[in-house]
């Protein structure tokens, strides 16, 4: 680095891809626990397989977010004073908490509903299932707190970046709500909706998912909404550039437009797109990730 | 009244010669390529005749409000018992939340320790034993100050007394305790 003359420093961004990968597998594990938590406490048709999915994917893809941000700290093997040293202005210390709940509560929800099944199989499984199987009366409270836990967890995920006040993009508030922020929201709609797509991809053929999809293709339009605002409210530097194709392409084509347009002509073909559209809107989950963390910090 | 400390810096005096940055490496043993403070070009500004260029020290600007300390999550950046805004590396997990945060982009993680890193006044190894930050008495223009600015027989308080300062993004409410003074030099 040339000091005279001010060149960038090295390591400019704080925050990459590592980051951006956390963010979206949080969301879409809160996704994928809604998804199997709501169906299980308030479908009449209890799809086992749809609950299932989405009770294994919400603590494996929450564990493999978790590993990723341990590994992208420079003193991974300090990662512990997270849980000893806590700061109750910072947003991170708190969130450490409600994920660790999280973690537990879809960890022990998980293997309830593995349970459920396992309990007449062979072998070691079956003992564990047999034995898992007897605090069965706590799948419905799991499920209940569970719920809670990763709606907070999905909305944490925009609190922290939202508390970097000094920047224009990741500080927007939701409509003027000051203690609301802009991400807050857009991360939870749209952590919903890939968790949601997710766990479809796991649902069986027999099962009728078309209420599921009724409700990605709502969550689709409104996450097309929130960003139409965020785009009319914040410098437009911000979509330009070096992250233009990631958003335009990523997020909105891929992401957004494709997979409603699909999901529209499916409704009245009654055609099977379900893999191809619910791929779509992970992809532009993930894009979405990308886009905000690193954009936030280049312009 | 409270000791307030404040670096002043008079831009106009200030002749580049870096002598700041190396004497901060010294002292705190910043590993190669990585800067606790620089005083890097600004400019050239204007065209032809009118063209001026000066220097501008780069450092952590020692917020009363400090974003890097809302934000981290253990207390490892916090307020001394000055009021001075240090980070405890031993506390540190290297999340880089407070890099993100800082509005001055004063921080970066030092290679060595892989802790987060900044400027420090000089803090323990100088300031502590009655002596002057090393960036100021090394300082060859006089264009560095550092003292109580609550006491009105100090250097800064002298010169804060006769000349206007400002305060980097002062608009962000981070009152920080970096004073620059732009007297004699076209921004
Ligand atoms: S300049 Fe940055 S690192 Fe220094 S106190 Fe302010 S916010 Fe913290
Ligand atoms: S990098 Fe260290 S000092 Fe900075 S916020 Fe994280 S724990 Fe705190």
């Amino acid at each position: 680095m040339d000091i005279f003359w001010g060149m960038p420093a090295e390591e400019h961004l704080a925050w990459g891809g590592l980051i951006a990968l956390y963010l979206f597998l949080a969301g879409i594990s809160g996704g994928a626990f809604v998804t199997a938590s709501l169906t299980d406490l308030f479908s009449k048709k209890r799809s086992a397989k749809l609950i299932k999915t989405g009770a294994y994917i919400a603590p494996v893809a929450i564990i493999l977010g978790l590993g990723l941000l341990v590994l992208d700290l420079s003193k991974p093997f300090h990662f512990w004073k997270l849980l000893f040293y806590i700061n109750g202005n910072s947003v991170m210390s708190i969130g450490t908490f409600i994920i660790s709940i999280f973690v537990a509560l879809a960890f022990v929800y998980g293997l309830l509903i593995w349970a459920e099944s396992s309990s007449k199989s062979a072998g070691f499984g079956s003992k564990l299932a047999k034995f898992v199987s007897r605090f069965a009366a706590l799948r419905k409270p799991v499920a209940m707190l569970g719920t809670l836990f990763a709606f907070s967890t999905t909305t944490y995920t925009g609190f922290l970046l939202a508390a970097i006040t000094a920047n224009a993009l990741w500080s927007v508030s939701f409509f003027g709500l000051v203690s609301v922020p802009f991400l807050a929201v857009l991360f939870l709609v749209s952590g919903l909706s890939a968790g949601l797509a997710a766990t479809l991809l796991g649902a069986d053929r027999s099962d009728n998912v078309g209420t599921y999809k009724k409700i990605d293709t709502v969550l689709i339009v409104l996450e097309i909404i929130l960003l139409a605002v965020l785009y009319s409210t914040v410098n437009p530097l911000y979509f330009s550039g070096s992250m233009a194709v990631l958003f335009w392409v990523g997020v909105v084509a891929i992401g957004l437009l494709l997979p409603l347009i699909l999901s529209i002509y499916s409704l009245y073909r009654h055609s099977n797109l379900l893999i191809p559209v619910s791929g779509m809107v992970i992809i532009g989950g993930l894009c979405l990730r990308y886009f905000i963390v690193y954009s936030g910090q280049l312009y | 009244m409270a000791k307030h400390y404040g670096m002043v810096i008079q831009i106009a005096k200030c002749i580049g010669c870096q002598a700041c940055t190396v004497a901060c490496k010294f002292q705190n043993k910043v590993p190669e390529g990585q800067y606790r403070t620089m005083s890097p070009a600004v400019g050239p500004i204007g065209t032809y005749p009118n063209v001026s260029m000066h220097f501008g020290k780069e450092a952590c600007q020692m917020c009363q409000n400090a974003l890097c300390v809302d934000v981290c999550p253990t207390k490892a950046s916090h307020y001394d018992e000055n009021g001075l805004v240090m980070v405890d590396a031993d506390k540190c997990v290297g999340c880089r939340y407070c890099l993100a945060a800082c509005p001055y982009d004063a921080r970066f993680i030092n290679k060595e320790t892989g802790a987060a890193d900044k400027y420090t006044f000089c803090f323990e190894e100088r300031l502590s034993k009655g002596l002057q930050p090393a960036c100021v008495s090394t300082c060859l223009g006089g264009s560095l100050s550092f003292g109580d600015v609550n006491d009105p027989n100090s250097d800064v308080a002298k010169i804060l007394g006769k000349s206007k300062a400002e305060f980097r993004l002062s608009e962000l409410g981070t009152k920080p305790r970096i004073y620059y003074i732009y007297d004699g030099v076209v921004k």
